[in-house]
């Protein structure tokens, strides 16, 4: 006669039990894994804002303003100058920021483009990158290279959806840039301004014929690239808590990356792109840890912009 | 005077870093990846030489074949990206060599020590030199007829149709094919002579360092490749010495007594020269002009 | 036939730019191209050079089908262009622009890495004698970007010339030229016929195209409309209506 039925229940009940714990372990790990990619998607509305300023000023005036991070991290320090007078609210600390990044675009544009023949693209890549060179020793001088808390909404909360968990900071910070990114796509598709922005962008010369003012469009192109770098500075502090000027650098790298796959020139593109490199980031990190993960993106963009050079949405290419 | 020697040393292999990034700048390709084939040819000299007992001169030879089969590789994906999204694409690529060598490690055990590259900590004990007795003039010496010769090498080039072609191919890339010139040809070239040209540079860099590791090795470096060429103006070689001169000499050596203003100056002054000469030192109107000066004295 | 294209068809996106156009050029034939703006014409020596990829049909040349070749190979085969809006090295001198483009018989059988280096003292006394029969020997040192509007369209004929080619497409030659220095070029593409050189030329100023060709075809929307002798052409009431609307014509 063989076990007692009820032996033989319990038995068959513990080896479920053993195999579902393996199936939880490797559910936990997947859940891990996706919630990764979901902080590093919210994460990744910044660098796509840094992406649109990027190629927005490329679609205007077909150069790069290798500046562009920088100054938005400027724009997020000088933000913090408010702190020093007043005990403000955050969204008021960010508010400051899009108006400095403001301030500081109209500034590249005159010290950095307006001078320099527009058919002399290296002179102006190198004077962008002088500029990044002294946005980065202004803030060091002044911070003596210190790095400075960064003030954060709703850093407390933590919502969860199943079985993952959203940082609300995160979630408003994504929310944050999607509204910048409407309030720049209505500028653009709804307003005379937008209009003349593309216009320009398309014939300059002609644009100019039909009375149109190519210093003004570009500088407030630049005003407007910097307000929303000003909000991707303050929403990388507010994601990170702290500001160095040692951000610049990977910051700039990494937009220039969202830019060329999101396809230069195209906003779409750059959304599209920052969320996708924001998410890609930290599912590398996940698996293979901080040192390895910048190598990987790295050899992503190579072998994207080799198999797809256009990007996601490539310019259309012209008759000539 | 050790100090000036050191400078000097400094000089020189810049120099030669910035020649690597003049000939591909003349086909009108901005690479971002000139510093990339310098770590390159670091590691790899600096291996031969710590490793495997090569002397320097061959190990030099090795890294500049190795830079430049990596360089000719390279060349090939860059010809499908054009302009600016060639500046991120080598961009992306000088990053993942940095990174590579971030993580790359290969010891050997030589007596008590333990000699190769260690990962994020480098590659420590490159004594080539000292143990060969080569005094710090020696090497300078070494380092400037290296120089002496890359620039002769360009300079030469430059004159010749080569130089023409490359410069043709820079300027308008359909009227260059129109004229019959195969411009896949050219700039992979011209990528691959880069490429061996940095790797010189690199393996005189890692011995005279001693000690490379892969922070050395990044954008910053990079940037500086092209900086060179660019402000020193793409229409001669010379161009290129003066600004290294200028930038290193006299501006992070010899502004050294303005202390943390200097940086700031950097910056700007570059902002500046591009807005004041935006084809560099020696353009093409003051090469010829000079030319013509040259000429008329020696009559 | 020195060139025979078959079917050759080129769309951008929606736009019929090039559509099935038959066409042939005998030997030192000068065949005229003319045609209301966007009929297509540069797209066609743009697809003969092998600057714009073929959507369909064959560029035969000298019997041989090129369709495939890239720009360059082509341009050693044997055919030159020139460009509507001038495109020289304006940062190379003008001796310069004619030395990168020089394509002489030894040249074609050098390997790539002497082609570069190309010094040879015939080949310098080449450039000398081109630059003499244009008009440039004073010039030879300046940047061709410094040159006079004139000099500039001399310098481009002659760029395409030092290229040794058997069939030129000379693409808007006249564009911004006075009465005199079109009668200079109508002397100098007969010239080329001479010396055995076959010409496709499109251009808008009537009398040079009716005074030099020998025969002319005629575009419109892509497709050719008619072809034969200038006078013939000229009488084609469709030739009328493309240029000047359908009420002239009738």
């Amino acid at each position: 006669m063989g076990p007692s039925p009820a032996v033989h229940r319990l038995a068959v009940s513990r080896s479920s039990v053993l195999t579902s714990a393996a199936i939880d372990v490797e559910f936990l790990d997947l859940i891990d894994a996706v919630q990764s990619v979901a902080d590093g998607v919210l994460f990744g509305a910044t660098y796509a804002l840094l992406g649109i300023g990027f190629t927005l000023v490329f679609g205007v005036m077909h150069k790069i303003n290798l500046s562009y991070a920088a100054a938005s991290i400027g724009a997020a320090y000088a933000s913090l100058l408010i702190l020093a007078v007043i005990k403000a609210p955050p969204i008021l600390v960010f508010l400051m920021a899009a108006a400095a990044g403001g301030v500081a675009g109209g500034l590249v544009y005159l010290i950095g483009f307006k001078f320099i023949p527009f058919a002399n693209p290296l002179a102006t890549l190198m004077s962008t990158v002088g500029l990044l060179l002294l946005i980065d020793e202004i803030i060091v001088h002044t911070t003596a290279g210190v790095p400075l808390n960064y003030p954060a909404l709703y850093s407390d909360v933590i919502v969860r959806v199943g079985a993952f968990n959203l940082r609300g900071d995160l979630m408003f910070i994504f929310a944050l840039c999607c509204v910048c990114m409407v309030a720049l796509l209505l500028l653009l598709y709804r307003t005379r301004l937008g209009l003349a922005t593309r216009a320009v962008s398309q014939q300059p010369t002609a644009s100019e014929l039909c009375g149109i003012s190519i210093t003004r469009v570009n500088v407030l192109t630049f005003v407007i690239t910097g307000v929303v770098g000003g909000v991707a500075g303050a929403m990388t502090g507010a994601a990170i808590g702290i500001l160095s000027p040692l951000l610049s650098l990977p910051l700039t790298v990494k937009g220039l990356i969202v830019t060329v796959v999101g396809g230069l020139g195209s906003i779409p593109g750059a959304i599209m792109a920052g969320l996708v490199v924001g998410g890609l980031e930290n599912l590398f990190q996940f698996f293979r840890g901080v040192s390895e993960r910048d190598l990987y993106i790295m050899l992503l963009l190579f072998v994207f912009l080799v198999f797809r050079p256009g990007g996601f949405f490539a310019m259309p290419a012209g008759r000539d | 005077m050790d100090f000036y020697l050191g400078l000097l040393q400094i000089i020189g292999v810049h120099t030669i870093l910035g020649l690597s990034a003049y000939c591909v700048l003349l086909t009108g390709q901005v690479s971002l990846a000139q510093a990339g084939f310098f770590a390159i040819g670091a590691y790899v000299a600096g291996m031969l030489t710590v490793l495997a007992q090569w002397p320097v001169i061959p190990a030099l030879g090795a890294s500049a074949v190795v830079a430049g089969a990596i360089a000719c590789a390279v060349g090939f994906p860059a010809l499908r990206v054009k302009g600016l999204m060639l500046v991120v694409a080598t961009i992306a690529f000088g990053e993942a060599v940095r990174l590579f060598f971030f993580n790359f490690t290969y010891q050997v055990q030589a007596g008590h020590l333990m000699l190769g590259p260690h990962g994020a900590e480098g590659f420590r004990q490159i004594r080539y030199f000292p143990e060969h007795g080569w005094t710090t003039l020696d090497v300078m010496l070494f380092i400037w007829a290296v120089v002496a010769l890359v620039m002769a090498a360009i300079w030469w080039l430059d004159r010749s149709r080569a130089g023409a072609v490359l410069r043709a191919v820079g300027e308008d890339e359909f009227a260059a094919q129109s004229s019959g010139i195969n411009i896949t040809a050219v700039k992979v070239s011209a990528m691959t002579i880069g490429g061996v040209i940095a790797g010189i540079g690199g393996g005189i860099f890692a011995h005279y360092t001693t000690h490379i590791e892969h922070v050395q090795f990044g954008v910053v470096l990079a940037t500086f490749a092209v900086a060179y060429p660019i402000l020193g103006g793409l229409s001669s070689v010379f161009g290129t010495l003066l600004a290294v001169i200028f930038i290193q000499g006299f501006l992070i050596e010899g502004l050294r007594f303005m202390g943390d203003w200097r940086n700031l100056l950097f910056g700007a002054l570059i902002v500046l020269a591009m807005n004041v000469r935006p084809r560099g030192l020696l353009d093409a109107g003051t090469v010829l002009a000079l030319k013509r000066l040259i000429v008329s004295r020696k009559d | 036939m020195v060139l025979d294209l078959q079917g050759l068809t080129k769309h951008f996106g929606g736009v019929r730019a090039v559509d099935g156009i038959d066409l042939h050029v005998a030997r030192s034939e000068i065949l005229g191209l003319i045609g209301p703006n966007g009929s297509g014409k540069s797209t066609i020596i743009n697809l003969i050079c092998g600057l714009f990829p073929l959507t369909a049909g064959r560029v035969v040349f000298d019997g041989a089908d090129i369709s495939n070749q890239p720009t360059h190979a082509r341009v050693t085969l044997g055919i030159a262009r020139t460009f509507q809006n001038i495109r020289l090295f304006g940062q190379l001198t003008v001796w310069q622009n004619l030395w990168v483009a020089q394509n002489s018989g030894e040249q074609r059988n050098q390997n790539f890495f002497w082609r570069w280096l190309g010094g040879s003292r015939g080949a310098r006394e080449e450039i000398d004698r081109t630059l003499e029969l244009f008009g440039l020997s004073h010039k030879r040192d300046e940047l061709a970007g410094n040159l006079a509007f004139g000099e500039q369209r001399r310098l481009e004929f002659a760029r395409a010339l030092s290229a040794k080619p058997t069939l030129l497409l000379l693409d808007e030659p006249a564009a911004g030229m006075n009465a005199e220095e079109i009668d200079e070029l109508d002397i100098r593409i007969r010239n080329l016929r001479r010396d055995g050189i076959t010409v496709l030329l499109i251009e808008h100023h009537v009398e040079l195209v009716m005074s030099v060709a020998d025969r002319i075809a005629v575009l419109n929307f892509g497709q050719k409309i008619a072809e034969g002798t200038p006078i013939a052409v000229q009488a084609d009431p469709e030739v009328r209506a493309a240029y000047l609307g359908t009420a002239a014509a009738a």
